[in-house]
C-alpha cells in the first residue's frame, strides 16, 4: 500500500519517521537562522546576541554531523546519502515520468539539499567567526583578531553575501516540501513536526528506529566541547 | 598673547570652514576617522582587552557629540562622488532619515556623558551608542571591496 492509498483508505496507522533529536535540530536550526538575520538587523547595540546565535548554530551543525553516524535510522548519513546518478534517476522518475516513489526518510535528491543546507550554514557560521565590522569596533568574531584586516574584510563580505545563498537554498527547500505535501500528498512537513508518517510501502525503511536519548545527550555535549574548545584552540575567546 | 591665540584660533576655524566647503568628502572623512580613533579604546574596554578608563570614554562621547553636529552639513548634493568616498547614493535619497541618525547619535552621546559614570554604566550604555554607528553604516556606508 502506498501513501496515497494509505491516506485514502483512512489508515490511521503511523510509523516513526524522524526521532526527536533530529526534529529538535531541524526546527532549532530554522529558528536560529531566522534569528541570525534578526539579531544582525536589530541587534546593533547587542553584538553578543548575534555572536551567541552563531555559536548555537555551530553547536547544532556539529551535533547533526555526529547524529548522522549514531542517530536514528533515518537520520544516519549512510541511510540517505545517494550517488548523483541515483538522485537523477529519482528526480526523473517523479518529476518527468510522474512515477510514485516513496521514502520514509530523505529521498536521494532531497539528500543533496540536506547536505547543501548543512554545508552552506556551516560555512556562513565559520566565516562569521572571522568577520568584523569595517573598523573592528562594533562587532568582531572571536577569531577575527587572528587574521589580517584585509582577510577580515574578505570574510566579512563573504559573510554578508553568502546569506543570500542560504536564502535561495531555503526557498527551494520550502517550495519543494510544500509541493510534496500538496501534489504528491506525502506529508513530509507534518512528519518533521510530529515525527511520524502513515504506514506504507516505503523504498528505504518501513519504520524508523530512534537514536538513543543518551547518545543524543553525548552528541550535544561533544558538539559544545568541539565548538567552544575549537574556538579557544584557534586562539579566540568566544565567551567575551 | 591672548590676542594672538584668538587670531590663530579664528584663522583655524575659518580655514577649516573653507576646507569643509571645498572638500566636504575629506572633511567628513576626517571627522569620521576621528570617531573611529576615539572608539578604539572603549571598544577594547568592552571586550575586556583594556582597563576601563572613564576619561577616554568621555572623550569618545564628546567626539561623537561634536561631530554629529557638523556631519549633516558635510554631505552636500555635490559630494556624492568625486573623491574617495564610501558614502552610498542612498544617503541623498533619504536625507531626512540619514540626518536623523546623526541627530540620534548626538543625543545619545550627550545623554551618555551624564549617564556613564562607572564601568557598570559604561558596559550597559556604550554598546547602544555603537548601535547608532551600525544603524547608519548598514544602510549608508559602502562595505570595503
Ligand atoms: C548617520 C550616519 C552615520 C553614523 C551615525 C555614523 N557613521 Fe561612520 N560613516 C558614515 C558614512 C556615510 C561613512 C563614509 C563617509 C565617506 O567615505 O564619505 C562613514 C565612515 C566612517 C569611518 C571611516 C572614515 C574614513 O577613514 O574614511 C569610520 C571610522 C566611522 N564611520 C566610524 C563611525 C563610528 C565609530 C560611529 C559611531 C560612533 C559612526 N561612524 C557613526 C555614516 C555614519
Amino acid at each position: 500500500m502506498n501513501v496515497r492509498e494509505a491516506l485514502k483508505s483512512g489508515s490511521s496507522q503511523k510509523v516513526l519517521a524522524w526521532d526527536l533529536p533530529t526534529r529538535i535540530f531541524k526546527w532549532g536550526l530554522v529558528l536560529l537562522v531566522a534569528d541570525a538575520w534578526i539579531s544582525n538587523k536589530f541587534g546593533g547595540s547587542m553584538p553578543a546576541w548575534h555572536k551567541w546565535n552563531g555559536y548555537a548554530i555551530l553547536v547544532l551543525i556539529v551535533f547533526r554531523l555526529l547524529w548522522g553516524f549514531v542517530g536514528g535510522s533515518t537520520s544516519r548519513f549512510a541511510a540517505f546519502a545517494a550517488s548523483p546518478s541515483r538522485a537523477l534517476v529519482y528526480a526523473r522518475d517523479i518529476f518527468i515520468a510522474g512515477r510514485a516513489r516513496r521514502f520514509l526518510g530523505h529521498n536521494p535528491a532531497g539528500a543533496y539539499m540536506i547536505f547543501a543546507l548543512l554545508i552552506a550554514v556551516a560555512l556562513q557560521a565559520i566565516a562569521g567567526l572571522y568577520s568584523a565590522d569595517e573598523d573592528r569596533l562594533i562587532i568582531e568574531g572571536p577569531l577575527a583578531k587572528t587574521i589580517s584586516d584585509s582577510d577580515v574584510d574578505r570574510m566579512s563580505s563573504f559573510h554578508a553575501s553568502w546569506f543570500n545563498v542560504i536564502l535561495v537554498l531555503a526557498a527551494i527547500h520550502i517550495a519543494v516540501n510544500l509541493l510534496y505535501g500538496f501534489i504528491k500528498r506525502d506529508p513530509v512537513i507534518q512528519a518533521m513536526i510530529s515525527g511520524s508518517k502513515p504506514r506504507a510501502n516505503y523504498e528505504d525503511q518501513q519504520e524508523a528506529r530512534p537514536g538513543a536519548p543518551l547518545a543524543a545527550l553525548a552528541c550535544g555535549l561533544a558538539a559544545i566541547v568541539v565548538v567552544f574548545g575549537g574556538i579557544f584552540a584557534l586562539g579566540g575567546n568566544p565567551l567575551r | 598673547m591672548k590676542l594672538k591665540l584668538l587670531a590663530g584660533a579664528t584663522l583655524l576655524v575659518a580655514a577649516s570652514a573653507v576646507y569643509a566647503q571645498n572638500d566636504p568628502i575629506a572633511a567628513r572623512r576626517a571627522i569620521l576617522k576621528g570617531f573611529g580613533d576615539a572608539t578604539k579604546a572603549p571598544a577594547a574596554m568592552l571586550k575586556g582587552e583594556e582597563k576601563f578608563d572613564l576619561a577616554k570614554v568621555q572623550t569618545a562621547l564628546k567626539t561623537y557629540s561634536d561631530g554629529a553636529k557638523k556631519l549633516p552639513a558635510l554631505f552636500p548634493d555635490n559630494s556624492k562622488t568625486g573623491g574617495d568616498t564610501a558614502a552610498l547614493p542612498k544617503i541623498w535619497e533619504d536625507k531626512t532619515r540619514f540626518e536623523s541618525l546623526y541627530a540620534k547619535l548626538g543625543q545619545d552621546a550627550a545623554a551618555n556623558m551624564t549617564a556613564i559614570v562607572d564601568e557598570a554604566s559604561f558596559k550597559r550604555e556604550f554598546p547602544k551608542q555603537l548601535g547608532d554607528c551600525k544603524a547608519c553604516h548598514d544602510d549608508y556606508r559602502a562595505k570595503k571591496q
